[in-house]
């Protein structure tokens, strides 16, 4: 069926907006007049969605999105009812249900700031399937545990490490095959943590927290 | 709304859905883990899994006090760890510090009752918490009946499951040793006796002389077996036969004995035993060649003897050795009656009752060859044996008093009374009774004493309360006449409890002395096991568990006027007596009982066959359960040492 997607839309091509299903492209509209919520509050007030992605490889640009797990974080608390889940089959059909499902989660994660392990990596295969299927230049608020772990924990590493050294670290399970969700509840753990010591550290907002996302991964990057 | 705006929603709600399903697959995966949860039904887990968010409290900080209110959560620890300590007055029916553990739950009685939580839980670690809240906390006792016992019945559920698992744990090991469907391969002798079948008449009996047993297997040098002598042979084919003690063996024997192969069940051996009228059946391998012995004694002690059987077997037995046999038996039938989950108080008190009737028997076939007509003694039994908890590894602690009609008689009744004490102690000894080391034995002039000097002994530990006269205390105040004239015993006991309700400093000092030792609870960690320098990582049970519960149980029981030896009786009518209420002294006589299951089954599965087994436990050995369980009994014997200690202005 993956032929039926290329017959839509070239690979790496913005999908137009009239070509959505109509709920979709109404959904997609309220969706941008939405407002983000205000990152000046405290980590508590603060509704964070922890996410991660399964794909076919490492490369965004020709593998594939398989599916994405996220959770919410708020008031220090991680809530069943505040999750989501969704698989793509690898020849997903491309049919409206797969727009409707990528718009589901734009709509649940209402544009909270999003946490992850290497935002690039993921934020890389969520830009192109969104472009790719609903139009939209995906451009969150990233906090990037990978870059921020060593910058708020310098004890246990200076350094950027593979998450289960983290994990390690902190006793927190054991390493090895995770799927998707347990990932994204070891990393919602993992900043659960996190909040806590950002708040002693005086990062006591979510828009500060984002801002020390960026600088670490740039002053680490350059320097 | 649009059917397409319904649509999207559905797609969202769905895909909700799903994620919070997997999010809360890993939690039950969690609860699966954990006691009481394992056992509740997939629905209860599901709610819980649901509705319990998960939050993390950094190390040191306070997750819920007195002085947030009434408690809106129900916490389980997922990891870390969580200390609790009683705010305000400390009172003397709880813990004042104690630490949880991951599966561990709080404040499971102030969540029940909509209260704000009388502890204050403070992180130790950083700590991980499922917290369900509290109206889905009290859906969840009254939809679980599991989750309801285990909240209603903290402790009480708590031990029945680890009974539970005690008895299945036994049950396998009992069925592995004892079912008469066990291949013979494993019962009896492995290494049996065998000559040659030329072997001279007098060397075999020397032989079998030497190496106390009562049969020979004759076996070529292929060792295939051609004949059996046993000692009935002796009488008819060799006396009464007037053979010459140079003929060879071959010529006494019972030639073509029974023989069954390795792979022959028990049932099978007993079969041909009871068909054919003897006691012994050869094992051989396939191949013919002799590998053991199955006598009629090793199937017997394979069926599940029972307590009147072995009673029996003890008073009528004629000597030590048939008595040494009843001792075995004994000791299985301890075994089979722990595998089926019996508490250790039942437990001590009959395997004590056993023991006692090996002691009087070895008492009465002593008596055969001393004679003390005319003169009133008794027989007492000191310490566990005293007080009717023995375990399996009991060393004998024991004493004479006889009533002297004059003063100048009594060196010579103490000398009489020596030389046979001393041949019932070697007896005992050889019956599996250890010789004590300290010399707390009735062939020690110390202890072998007129009605008059155990008086004056017993004043003097108590006008004089030195160190060794409080150790003695614990030792000899504990004693019960075990055979003889049973009223000097209770003329003994009179005299003490008079004595000691006359001297409260004694009492005092004997509870100062109790509180030397405390239960090895941690204040960050679970245990405390570092106590017994020469045992790292171990915790001596007897010494900082049953033994505080004793010695609190003594000085009670002295205080009030308790005749009772055993320490449970004593506590109960301790306790009555001091108005205490029933559920604290039950609580407490539960902490014992655990504390003295787990030295029993400790010696039974840890001690090796033939050695004394040591109250050495590893906690990190123990299932979460037990552990739990064991804090908690820690806990309670925190509990009467603080009772005590405020009773008795100990500081």
């Amino acid at each position: 069926m993956v032929f039926g997607l290329k017959n839509f839309l070239l690979k790496g091509g913005t999908r137009s907006p009239a070509s959505l299903p109509e709920d979709v492209r109404l959904a997609l509209e309220a969706w941008r007049a939405s407002t983000a919520p205000a990152l000046d509050g405290p980590h508590f007030h603060t509704r964070y969605v922890v996410v991660d992605v399964a794909t076919s490889g490492s490369r965004a640009a020709e593998d594939e999105l398989l599916g994405i797990s996220a959770v919410g974080v708020q008031a220090g608390s991680i809530l069943p009812a505040d999750a989501f889940a969704l698989d793509l089959a690898a020849d997903v059909a491309a049919d409206a249900a797969v727009d409707r499902q990528l718009m589901a989660f734009l709509t649940y994660a209402a544009k909270a700031p999003l946490v992850t392990y290497h935002s690039p990596f993921v934020s890389g295969f969520l830009q192109r399937a969104y472009k790719e299927r609903l139009g939209v230049d995906f451009q969150p608020q990233w906090i990037d545990l990978a870059w921020l772990l060593p910058s708020l924990f310098p004890e246990k590493s200076m350094k950027v490490v593979a998450l289960d050294d983290w994990l390690e670290m902190f006793g927190l399970g054991s390493s090895g095959r995770r799927d998707t969700m347990a990932n994204t509840l070891v990393l919602a753990r993992l900043f659960q943590m996190l909040l806590v010591r950002a708040t002693g550290k005086e990062i006591a907002t979510a828009g500060k927290l984002v801002e020390e996302s960026q600088a670490a991964t740039f002053l680490r990057r350059h320097h | 709304m649009s059917t397409e705006q319904q649509a999207i929603g559905q797609a969202e709600m769905a895909l909700r859905q799903q994620g919070s399903r997997r999010v809360a697959g890993s939690t039950q995966g969690f609860l699966k883990l954990h006691a009481p949860f394992n056992k509740m039904a997939a629905e209860a887990l599901q709610f819980f899994a649901d509705k319990a968010k998960l939050t993390f409290y950094a190390a040191g900080s306070e997750i819920i006090g007195p002085d947030a209110g009434n408690v809106r959560y129900f916490y389980l620890i997922e990891s870390g760890k969580v200390q609790a300590r009683q705010a305000g007055e400390v009172t003397v029916t709880e813990y004042s510090v104690l630490s949880l553990n991951p599966g561990e739950s709080f404040p499971i009685g102030a969540v029940t009752a909509g209260r704000p939580s009388t502890n204050v839980y403070t992180a130790v670690e950083d700590t991980f918490c499922y917290q369900l809240p509290a109206e889905d906390f009290l859906t969840l006792m009254a939809t679980s009946r599991e989750f309801n016992l285990f909240c209603t019945q903290y402790i009480a559920s708590l031990l029945n499951q680890s009974r539970l698992q005690l008895q299945q744990q036994f049950a396998q090991r009992a069925s592995e040793q004892q079912t008469l469907n066990s291949p013979l391969a494993g019962i009896g002798s492995r290494s049996p006796v065998t000559v040659a079948p030329e072997t001279p008449l007098r060397t075999a009996l020397e032989g079998m002389s030497k190496a106390h047993v009562g049969s020979l297997v004759i076996a070529g040098e292929d060792r295939k077996p051609v004949g059996v002598f046993t000692r009935s042979d002796l009488l008819d084919r060799v006396v009464l036969a007037d053979l010459p003690h140079d003929a060879p063996i071959s010529a006494a024997m019972s030639p073509t004995p029974f023989m069954l192969e390795e792979h022959a069940t028990a049932y099978d051996a007993m079969l041909a035993m009871a068909t054919n009228g003897i006691r012994h059946v050869l094992v051989t391998d396939a191949e013919g060649r002799l590998t053991g012995v199955v006598s009629e004694r090793d199937l017997f002690a394979l069926q599940r003897v029972g307590l009147r059987q072995i009673r029996q077997t003890i008073e009528s037995a004629e000597n030590v050795e048939a008595l040494q046999q009843s001792a075995a038996d004994v000791r299985q039938l301890s075994f089979n009656m722990l595998a089926q989950g019996i508490g250790a108080e039942q437990l001590t008190q009959f395997i004590s009752a056993l023991n006692d009737a090996l002691t009087r028997r070895v008492i009465q076939l002593n008596l055969n060859n001393h004679n003390f007509d005319g003169i009133e003694w008794a027989w007492l039994a000191f310490g566990s044996e005293g007080r009717d908890e023995q375990t399996f590894s009991t060393d004998q602690d024991n004493g004479i008093v006889f009533a002297a009609p004059e003063a100048a008689a009594v060196d010579g009744l103490r000398q009489r009374f020596l030389a046979f004490a001393l041949d019932v102690n070697k007896d005992l000894d050889r019956c599996g009774f250890p010789l004590c080391k300290g010399n707390i034995m009735a062939s020690n002039p110390q202890w072998c004493l007129s009605l008059d000097e155990w008086k004056e002994q017993f004043s003097q530990w108590i006008r004089v309360p030195q160190p060794e006269a409080l150790l003695n205390a614990t030792i000899f105040f504990d004693f019960r006449a075990l055979f003889g004239k049973a009223e000097l015993a209770d003329a003994m006991r009179r005299h003490l409890l008079v004595q000691t309700s006359s001297n409260p400093m004694f009492l005092r000092a004997m509870a100062h002395n109790a509180l030397d030792v405390e239960p090895p609870l941690g204040k960050i960690r679970d245990f405390l096991t570092d106590l017994e320098p020469d045992q790292p990582g171990k915790i001596d049970l007897k010494k900082y568990g049953s033994r505080i519960f004793v010695d609190v149980a003594r000085i009670y029981a002295l205080a009030t006027g308790v005749h009772n030896t055993n320490s449970v009786q004593r506590l109960r009518l301790a306790s009555k007596r001091l108005s205490i209420r029933d559920e604290e002294i039950n609580a407490v006589l539960e902490g014992l009982d655990f504390i003295q299951l787990l030295r029993l089954r400790h010696q039974y599965l840890e001690g090796e066959p033939g050695r004394q087994g040591d109250n050495l436990i590893n906690p990190d050995n123990l299932n979460e359960l037990d552990r739990r369980i064991l804090k908690e009994s820690f806990r309670q014997a925190r509990k009467i040492q603080t009772r005590l200690k405020l009773d008795y202005q100990v500081h």
